[in-house]
């Protein structure tokens, strides 16, 4: 006992040191894994109120470009109504956000917007804006959520081509915000630049036909089994600054049916 | 006295890096995490086990402002953990460690060896945790080395600029 004490003794800082990479690490996989509580990340209140006053400031700066992408998405959500036919009706609801913070040059780029669980924001909704698709939610605060957007290697979103239906995945590799890769597409279909994406609806995410990008180039490698198709993406992350949720109305519906199968 | 100094300077320090040095979307590969300069620079006085507990709770504020919880706090924890052996390996005279780590106290050459080797083990344990797989290892030490060599500047100007 003695002398487990003195080891004990002798090695605290070591074992203060282990303790607290332990506690480090399973944080991080606890992260990497689910979505976590919107207290410690920049859905907190503070953090994200302290984003907001800064785009608030550097708003200013961008105020003209701001307005045009305001007025292209007024006459983007105008056609849209006139589209919107009876099927879709009543399905998805819209609801804008503003963007509180984003990065787009780390390999796990996030985007904060200022609507939370109080504006029925739930985890797992599809976020867009006029040009294309955006990210999935992934932590929601109070008056904040936190969105995983394309360009993030861990985002993954159910993509088909416009013109045939064929369905693949979307992926990002990393290294450029303004591209993402699509996988899954097998070596028989033909793919040509210029071939356009959109989702495939086939999540509850994000309903079926919005803008994700347009092929850029294809290369079948020897022996692959699929397509490497870079994808040039509609949505300029660089300067997102109005976004929409995608409010599914079945969503809790169609993940209980889900959920129930496996 | 001395360390009301030491809370104020992280408080301006960790506003700076929010407002400022996060903001910086340069080249792609430039993240300098300065905050650690509040750490690198803390009297050796305490505990060794406080001082990890303070870096680890550093690191998790910064943390909450990344969105990457755990992976700060992991990287300073050990940056704290290595401080006091590294300063017995560049620093003969010991007893010139009651105070605060600095310029003066360290002599420029020491002052550099001690910042260069820390920012460098914190900013690669950083940027390696994120990417969490050795797929990203090119980009990772691209982004260590960026980022590294713009912190180090700046944690060496300032003790240039203050303690000359």
């Amino acid at each position: 006992m003695q002398t487990l004490l003195k080891i004990l003794v002798r090695y605290s800082n070591f074992l203060v040191f282990i303790a607290l990479e332990v506690a480090a690490f399973l944080l991080v996989s606890l992260n990497n894994a689910a979505p976590r509580s919107g207290m410690l990340s920049t859905a907190n209140q503070f953090v994200a109120w302290q984003h907001e006053q800064l785009s608030e400031i550097s708003g200013y700066f961008s105020l003209r470009s701001q307005n045009e992408q305001l007025a292209q998405e007024n006459a983007a959500l105008r056609n849209r109504l006139c589209a919107m036919d009876s099927a879709q009706s009543g399905m998805t609801h819209y609801m804008s956000a503003k963007v509180v913070q984003m990065t787009t040059d780390k390999l796990h780029n996030y985007l904060t917007i200022n609507r939370g669980a109080n504006d029925s924001i739930r985890v797992g909704q599809g976020v867009r804006n006029s040009e294309g698709v955006v990210g999935i939610v992934r932590t929601v605060g109070r008056n904040y959520s936190v969105v995983l957007p394309v360009i993030n290697t861990r985002t993954h979103i159910s993509c088909r081509f416009a013109k045939n239906d064929y369905i693949g995945t979307l992926q990002w590799s990393g290294q450029d915000y303004r591209y993402a890769e699509l996988a899954d597409v097998a070596t028989h279909m033909v793919v040509n630049p210029g071939d356009t994406i959109v989702t495939s609806g086939l999540s509850p995410v994000f309903p079926e036909g919005v803008p994700v990008g347009v092929v850029e180039s294809s290369v079948l490698k020897e022996g692959a089994s699929y397509h490497t198709i870079r994808v040039r993406l509609f949505t300029n992350f660089k300067r997102l600054k109005y976004v929409e949720v995608v409010q599914n109305a079945h969503q809790t519906e169609l993940e209980k049916l889900t959920n129930g199968m496996d | 006295m001395e360390w009301t100094r030491q809370i104020v300077r992280y408080v301006i320090v960790m506003v700076l890096q929010v407002l400022l040095f996060d903001q910086l979307q340069l080249w792609g590969a430039c993240h300098p995490y300065v905050y650690v300069l509040c750490l690198l620079m803390m009297p050796i006085t305490l505990p060794h086990s406080v001082d990890m507990l303070i870096g680890a709770l550093a690191g998790l504020v910064m943390d909450v402002f990344c969105n990457s919880l755990g992976i700060h706090m992991a990287a300073c924890t050990l940056l704290m953990y290595v401080r006091p052996y590294l300063l017995g390996m560049v620093v003969n005279d010991k007893d010139r460690l009651n105070e605060e780590i600095c310029l003066r106290t360290l002599g420029l050459g020491a002052m550099i060896q001690y910042t260069v080797t820390l920012v460098l083990v914190h900013h690669f344990a950083v940027f390696m945790l994120a990417a969490w797989s050795w797929a990203h290892i090119g980009f990772v030490l691209l982004e260590t080395a960026v980022s590294g060599v713009v912190t180090i500047l700046l944690i060496i100007s300032y003790n240039i600029l203050k303690y000359r």
